[in-house]
């Protein structure tokens, strides 16, 4: 006896470091740290001020805030994609008065509401590939050319109606917005949908991997031989299709289509996704925490509007707590990380 | 050895082009306003376009040391509401003379750069970010210390120092945008600041290591732009005679990084040129110029200026790869 051998596994070279299973789970942890950390500060707001305002805690209100985050957090899924790719989507705004305003006109002139929310579906994927085309083809910063597609597509907004909204739609699109199926609303779904269909996408398909493969470095994609152009189209054009999405429903839930309805979505969405642990230097973040994200300032506008503070102070507010989410995360993350340029 | 030497004229054309772009877009777009508007070529249009474009170039010139960095600055038009409204406090409420109110507005405009900038350099918070977050901040302080309520009249004293006529048809304000353009000529093209600057926008690591005090370079053109914002909101405070804390705004932004885009200036840093954004701002100026002498509807307007940038950047970028 006396002599304890030392486990079997150290005796070959390289299997005393942890194996590859454990190693992925840590990975995991690591990965999972910032999205606790949201959820951690999105569930302490709803504690304290659920003890502060009881009404904040109602099923009743806390449906209503994810209902009302649904439009950002639809919008931010299509961004997060695009962050990823090392770009920015800006055109989100135009694009979600201008789709609402093409199926809109459409059901105005009697066609049938299913093709009417198709077509304006297609018209967001359409100027989405378009963005995609000019970033892939001409070269042309993401920022610069969503920044003036999204122009041109507010435009079109106004030209479309002679700069008029529209209103009083038939009951079944008013339901898509404000209807509730199991008591819980249609729009909720519809966000549920989307998660899953971009977490589908981005972590279960072999285009998600070739998507953050293309963030994390563009050139060994390319000499890999796989196509930058699919990349590109694919991300713009889902993109667009976010933001179809989320200008439907946003008018539904209005029962209007107002042609300057985009407002500053794109900014919103991008603040979402990076509070989600998006990283802007691309390659790396998760789609659905994009979700958490936009929940959390949902449900931070919303307890600052119960306490009754005045939306001036909202803004400031919300405004210091972007920062200083993100100087944390930056902070946690690496401590020494270049200086992160984005488009 | 001689014909090596010797440059065509064909050569000489292209490389005319392919360094001043913007100015080369500007004149084609003149020259096709003017064929095909009739009131547009008159000396009369063309001292109202300079008037437009005079107060936007000042802050196109900030942008721009920022876009060089490879940053961006999205707070430049919360700040020029914010420094509209405080100048207008300051002055008309709090009655304190107009030199030194002048002065704590640009003050505030360097605070307001200076936390920017150290949020960029020393949190590395990105960019678009930081000035996202100082964006809504900005927003913010200027609704909560204005009541969301503008101030009208300002006394004459303020007026005049935007609003004398020079030579004519033009106003101080062109020369006090002319006069910061010859300076920031001589900032970003003859001086090393604009060298470092530079070097500091094409790779950080590098200008670190050949002795550039990167952070010091960085967080000053964040101060800068600041600065310029508010001179902006002052300038503009002076034009329409009125102090409001939602001017400028985030849309006021977009159209002066548009405008710093068609003069040429790089979104990943390090490349941009003082005149070619000064073409760029004029270019887009022109072109809402011309919308409106079409007597075309205002909902047209905005979709047809959309696409005549976008055919600009198109034709930009082509040019870039071609010649």
């Amino acid at each position: 006896m006396g002599t304890q051998f030392p486990p079997f596994s150290s005796l070959i070279r390289g299997l005393d470091r942890p194996d590859k299973k454990e190693r992925l789970l840590v990975k995991k942890a690591k990965n999972y740290k910032a999205q606790i950390g949201i959820a951690v500060v999105i569930v302490a707001l709803i504690a304290i001020v659920g003890i502060r305002i009881p009404k904040f805690l109602s099923l009743e209100n806390i449906l209503n805030v994810i209902r009302q985050t649904s439009i950002v957090s639809l919008v931010s899924y299509g961004s997060a994609m695009v962050i990823i790719v090392k770009g920015i989507d800006l055109s989100v705004g135009g694009l979600i008065a201008f789709c609402a305003m093409v199926s809109g006109l459409m059901m105005k002139a009697g066609i049938p509401m299913a093709i009417a929310i198709a077509a304006g579906i297609l018209a967001g994927a359409i100027m989405g590939l378009f963005s995609g085309i000019m970033v892939e083809k001409l070269e042309v910063p993401a920022f610069i050319t969503t920044l003036v597609i999204g122009q041109v597509a507010n435009g079109f907004a106004l030209m479309l109606n002679g700069g008029n909204s529209i209103g009083g739609f038939s009951d079944a699109y008013v339901f898509i917005g404000n209807g509730k199926i199991l008591g819980i609303p249609v729009s909720i779904y519809i966000t549920l949908f989307f998660v899953v269909l971009s977490y589908l996408i981005m972590n279960r398909s072999k285009l998600g991997t070739h998507i953050y493969a293309y963030g994390g470095n563009a050139q060994v994609v390319r000499n890999q031989g796989i196509s930058t152009a699919k990349i590109n189209y694919f991300v713009f054009t889902f993109s667009g299709i976010c933001a179809a999405v989320a200008g439907i429903l946003l008018s539904a839930q209005m029962n209007t289509v107002h042609p300057a309805q985009g407002g500053n979505y794109q900014l919103d969405a991008v603040a979402a996704c990076v509070i989600g642990g998006v990283n802007m230097a691309g390659g790396e973040g998760k789609v659905y925490n994009a979700l958490l994200g936009a929940l959390l300032i949902g449900f931070l506008r919303n307890a600052l509007n119960l306490i009754g503070l005045h939306p001036y102070y909202q803004n400031l507010i919300v405004g210091v707590l972007i920062i200083a989410i993100v100087a944390f995360s930056m902070y946690k993350r690496h401590k020494k990380v270049e200086l992160s340029k984005v488009y | 050895m001689e014909k090596t030497n010797r440059i065509s004229a064909g050569e000489r054309i292209r490389n005319f082009v392919k360094e001043n772009g913007s100015f080369v877009i500007f004149m084609l777009i003149c020259l096709l306003a003017s064929c095909t508007i009739p009131r547009f070529a008159s000396i009369k249009n063309f001292a109202l376009i300079l008037k437009q474009a005079a107060i936007p170039i000042i802050g196109c010139l900030g942008m721009t040391c920022v876009l060089m960095t490879g940053g961006i600055d999205l707070s430049l038009g919360y700040m020029i509401g914010l420094s509209s409204i405080s100048i207008g406090l300051l002055i008309k409420t709090y009655e304190v003379p107009i030199a030194l109110s002048i002065c704590l507005t640009l003050l505030l405009g360097a605070a307001v750069g200076l936390i920017n900038g150290l949020c960029v350099q020393k949190i590395r918070v990105p960019a678009f970010i930081t000035t996202l977050g100082t964006g809504y901040v900005l927003l913010g302080v200027a609704q909560i210390i204005s009541n969301g309520a503008s101030i009208n009249r300002l006394p004459q004293a303020f007026l005049i120092l935007g609003k004398t006529k020079v030579l004519g048809k033009l106003n101080t304000t062109v020369l006090i945008s002319l006069a910061f353009c010859a300076v920031f000529y001589y900032l970003l093209h003859c001086s090393t600041f604009g060298r470092r600057l530079s070097a500091f926008g094409l790779s950080e690591p590098t200008s670190r290591l050949s002795g550039i005090q990167t952070s010091r370079i960085n967080i000053s053109a964040y101060v800068i732009c600041a600065v310029l914002a508010s001179v902006c909101g002052m300038l503009l405070s002076i034009d329409v005679n009125c102090a409001q804390p939602t001017m400028g705004g985030g849309d006021y932004t977009f159209t002066i990084i548009t405008g710093c885009v068609l003069g040429g200036v790089s979104l990943f840093g390090g490349v941009g040129s003082v005149p070619g954004v000064i073409f760029g701002m004029l270019t887009l100026k022109v072109i809402n110029n011309c919308i409106n002498l079409m007597n075309a509807p205002y909902y047209l307007g905005s979709a047809i200026q959309g696409i005549v940038i976008l055919l600009d950047i198109i034709l930009e970028n082509i040019k870039n790869r071609k010649l």
